[in-house]
């Protein structure tokens, strides 16, 4: 899309050099790593924010190298705000060692400001990476199908190769008007989209690891997308991932052609001795407009839309030599380890009992292999029980050249005293001195406590996971549980109940179910009257009635009314506790269910018999005594 | 009486026809048990694993196996049937010993329940169930009171007493299914944990990404519980019980339940 817009990009450049200007320019200024061996590279990146400066040079320093310059440019529009930035970056390579600094200078920007670049310090240590027994060979060949697509690589007979710098001049960046020439097509104009590949060198060990840098460029005005990973091709070399996010910027190449660039820094190894041809392609697709072959006059308005067309684009072609480690001096434990390396050792803790772990902790540090990096090896001690250790890696830099492999090991005493620990030695091949390096970890003497095991194996001395007998013997303090009899509940899976589909169709079935059966209940709750609930409303509205008839009654004194009322009141309340027809009980029944009962209710039905019956009423009756008389005693409950 | 003799007769048959079999599993687990006894590790662990093929899983046969395999000098496979026993008998004490001397001899750090542990791992599986004879509870209450008036007459019953019944059962079997079922949502999200233990010779390498010629970020010892978390081809990513993170190739690991790995 930038460069669909490549006019009004232009402009917003000039917009926004306009708005930057406006800001004061910062500087900012960076060496990384500020200590590195001999022979190998030092960046030295100079910013410039909100400002123009000119080019420039770094100050001569003797004994550091310039390798290279390339110029950054970059462009930020935050909410509205514009800020932009120039970095010059320097690639440096020390010829020997000691301490260099680099001199403080000035920068004037293109509206008068000065800017102050600090004085930089850099430590070149001794050893670094080895100068090629040969210088690489380059051959850049015309990839196949280089007349299908845009992308035609040079003919090295008639194009010089500058594209591929040599040793000295390897992750040295393409800047205007440096080192790099520009590719060219068929019809003579720069390639639209190139790749070049850069080892550190094309003459190696069997698995050493050489950095690589991968450079994809894409011309300005061109359309072009990608998609996928630069891939290396064949399979002679073994190639670390690439990221998906490269570095990108911007350079000028040639006369003065832009081009877009994606930069990955990575690292290859050779798994077998030879020569081998090492190129790498990637995946891309571009816009190619169609020609309008025929007299059509609106054929260009209508149908001279661009196509995708997609490829791939291959890299310079370089012959790698990867030579066979030597024999003569290899150690016993050397694992493959190549590189510059070096390795600390520590134990803890320092006091322990018999039996009590000790931990030790390696840590290899340094460029390499750290693939082939193991654990340092532990000599056979008698007096030390060794297990497998565990490893870990991380990496320093992009190309997984340069980092920390830190490994933990347990050793466990077999007899107490003050112990030293069993040697441990780390070997590896260094390619620069090309001789095996076999070096001594030093680890402190433990203080072991506690009454000594009575009866060991002597462990073995090896102890890596490349090692044939790291499992110790058994103490005999802990043997293992005997055997059992018996055959036990037998399974025939051991998938837990959880995870067995007829449970949960089971589940489903019965919560369905359930479900089913709530809402019938509810829809029968409603359909079916409660006859129980009825019944006993209506026995207690009618007690109720016979009460207020009974206190009717006895306002009245209408003795044959309150009898009536009293006893229709007694049937009812035994009635609804015994489950019988308030007509059904009668002094007989009473007695026969409830003996003491009749005693009580006997003068009623007596004297309501009387009342009732005769229809006289004794003058004596004092219906008032009778109602409470009835109300309390008569009316409550009666105990089952 | 004459069903009677029917049933007889059918279990007699029953248990003639199993008999051999029955006899022949205990003949074999002998067999294995005397190899193991006589130091023929390597044909006690043959022994075994085809016990437990023929006859399935039991903590009894994966502990023997265990044993058998930690004598010939594989602790890889030791640690994963040691798991698999303790799977099935989280509390075997035997169990546990074992796999902790098994860990320690592979350096190894112990790995034991507790025992909050041992007693979630017992009460899951009783869980499940329990969960199903609630719902069956309920379901059966339910029908019931929607047929209380009849059930009382068949049953000689008040009505009342019933209703009483069934609201019991509701009000007190309503809240413990709840909490059975909250139980079984824990249990559920324990399960769904596959796990797998390192068999690979020393070591099992841990890759950045999974493909053979990816980066290699460290390795795991032989006989490590390992938490798988997805799958790619034949490579799991796992969790290391330090937390480290990787991809493995899956014939350098080996399932604590056998099969699960298929989840992933």
């Amino acid at each position: 899309m930038r460069r669909l817009f490549f006019p009004g990009t232009a402009l917003l450049l000039i917009a926004a050099t306009l708005s930057a200007s406006a800001a004061p320019a910062t500087l900012a200024q960076q060496i990384n790593p500020p200590e590195v061996g001999v022979g190998e590279e030092v960046t030295v990146t100079i910013s410039v924010q909100n400002g123009s400066v000119g080019g420039f040079s770094l100050p001569a320093v003797d004994g550091l190298q310039v390798a290279g310059n390339m110029t950054s440019t970059n462009l930020n529009i935050v909410n509205g705000a514009v800020s932009s930035s120039v970095a010059q970056i320097f690639t440096l390579i020390p010829a020997r060692a000691g301490n260099f600094t680099i001199p403080g200078f000035d920068l004037h920007t293109a509206d008068g400001q000065v800017l102050h670049v600090q004085p930089m310090k850099l430590h070149v240590l001794n050893g670094g990476p080895t100068p090629p027994a040969t210088a690489p060979t380059v051959s850049i060949m015309p990839p196949p199908g280089a007349q299908r697509g845009p992308v035609v690589m040079p003919q090295p007979q008639t194009q010089p190769n500058p594209t591929v710098p040599s040793d000295t001049t390897q992750e040295t960046p393409s800047a205007p008007g440096t080192n790099l020439t520009v590719p060219v097509d068929k019809d003579g104009h720069p390639l639209k989209v190139f790749m070049v590949i850069t080892p550190q060198t094309t003459d190696a060990y069997v698995g050493e690891t050489v950095p690589m840098r991968i450079e994809f460029f894409i011309r300005y005005d061109v359309l072009a997308g990608q998609d996928a990973l630069p891939t290396i091709k064949g399979s002679d070399f073994l190639i670390n991932s690439l990221s998906t996010r490269p570095f990108q910027d911007d350079v000028t190449l040639g006369s003065q052609t832009p081009y877009h660039r994606e930069t990955w820094l990575t690292a290859l190894s050779a798994p077998r001795s030879g020569d081998f041809p090492l190129e790498m392609e990637r995946d891309t697709y571009w816009t190619k407009p169609s020609v309008n072959a025929g007299n059509d006059p609106f054929g260009n308005l209508f149908f001279n839309r661009p196509q995708l067309v997609h490829g791939t684009v291959s890299s310079n072609q370089l012959v790698f030599h990867s030579r066979s480690l030597p024999t003569e001096g290899r150690p016993a434990n050397f694992s493959g380890a190549i590189g510059q390396l070096k390795v600390t050792g520590n134990a803890s803790p320092l006091s322990v009992a018999v039996g009590e772990p000790v931990k030790l902790s390696f840590a290899v540090s340094g460029a390499g292999n750290f693939d082939y990096v193991k654990c340092p090896i532990l000599a056979t001690d008698p007096n030390w029980k060794v297990y497998v250790p565990t490893s870990k890696i991380e990496y320093d830099d992009e190309n997984h050249t340069h980092g920390v492999k830190t490994f933990e090991q347990s050793v466990i005493p077999q007899k107490n005293g003050t112990l030293s620990l069993p040697a441990a030695t780390f070997s590896y091949f260094d390619p620069t001195t090309k001789q095996y390096v076999t070096t001594p970890i030093p680890l402190p003497p433990i203080t072991v406590t506690g009454t000594p095991v009575a009866a060991t194996t002597p462990s073995s001395g090896g102890n890596d996971v490349t090692s044939s007998s790291a499992t110790p013997a058994a103490l005999p303090s802990t043997e293992l549980a005997p055997n059992r009899m018996e055959i036990g509940s037998l399974y025939s899976s051991l998938t837990p109940l959880y995870r067995q589909a007829w449970f949960w169709i089971v589940q489903g079935g019965l919560a369905t179910g359930l479900l089913a059966a709530t809402v019938l209940f509810f829809v029968h709750s409603r359909s079916v009257p409660d006859t129980t609930r009825t019944d006993r409303a209506l026995r207690e509205r009618s007690l109720h009635q016979q009460e207020d008839a009974m206190s009717d009654a006895v306002r009245r004194g209408d003795a044959q009314s309150f009898f009536l009322a009293a006893r229709n009141a007694v049937q009812l309340q035994l009635g609804a506790q015994w489950r019988l027809q308030p007509e059904a009980i009668t002094l007989a029944e009473i007695r026969e269910r409830d003996p003491h009962l009749a005693e009580i209710m006997e003068p009623l039905f007596t004297q309501a018999g009387e009342v009732i019956y005769s229809g006289l009423a004794s003058d004596n009756l004092n219906l008032a005594e009778w109602e409470v008389h009835v109300r309390r005693d008569l009316l409550q409950p009666q105990p089952a | 009486m004459k069903l009677f003799s029917l049933r007889l007769s059918v279990t007699l048959v029953a248990c003639l026809f199993f008999l051999p079999s029955l006899l022949h599993a205990d003949a074999d687990l002998d067999a294995a048990n005397r190899a193991y006894t006589e130091g023929r590790y390597d044909e006690s662990t043959k022994l075994f694993q085809q016990l437990i093929a023929a006859r399935g899983y039991s903590a009894p046969l994966c502990f023997n196996l265990g044993n058998a395999e930690e004598k010939t000098g594989h602790p890889g496979q030791a640690i994963l049937n040691y798991e698999r026993a303790r799977y099935l008998a989280p509390g075997d004490r035997d169990i546990d010993h074992n796999l902790q001397l098994a860990r320690k001899q592979a350096g190894l750090q112990p790995n034991s329940y507790r025992w909050w542990e041992i007693a979630l791992r017992l009460f899951y599986p009783i869980a499940g169930w329990l969960v199903i004879a609630g719902l069956v509870t309920l379901l059966v209450t339910l029908i019931g009171n929607i047929f209380r008036t009849s059930l009382a007459t068949a049953l000689k019953l008040p009505p009342e007493v019933l209703r009483t019944a069934f609201r019991l059962v509701f009000f007190i079997g309503i809240p413990v299914f709840l909490l059975l079922g909250f139980v079984e949502l824990s249990a559920v999200g324990f399960t769904s944990r596959v796990e797998g233990v390192v068999v690979a010779s020393k070591a099992g390498t841990l890759r950045l990404s999974p493909f053979d010629a990816a980066e290699i970020v460290g390795t795991i010892p032989e006989g490590e519980l390992v938490t798988v978390e997805q799958r790619h081809d034949d490579y799991f990513r796992i969790e290391g019980r330090d937390h480290r993170y990787g991809w493995i190739q899956e014939k350098e690991l080996e399932p604590v339940i056998a099969g699960s790995f298929n989840a992933r």
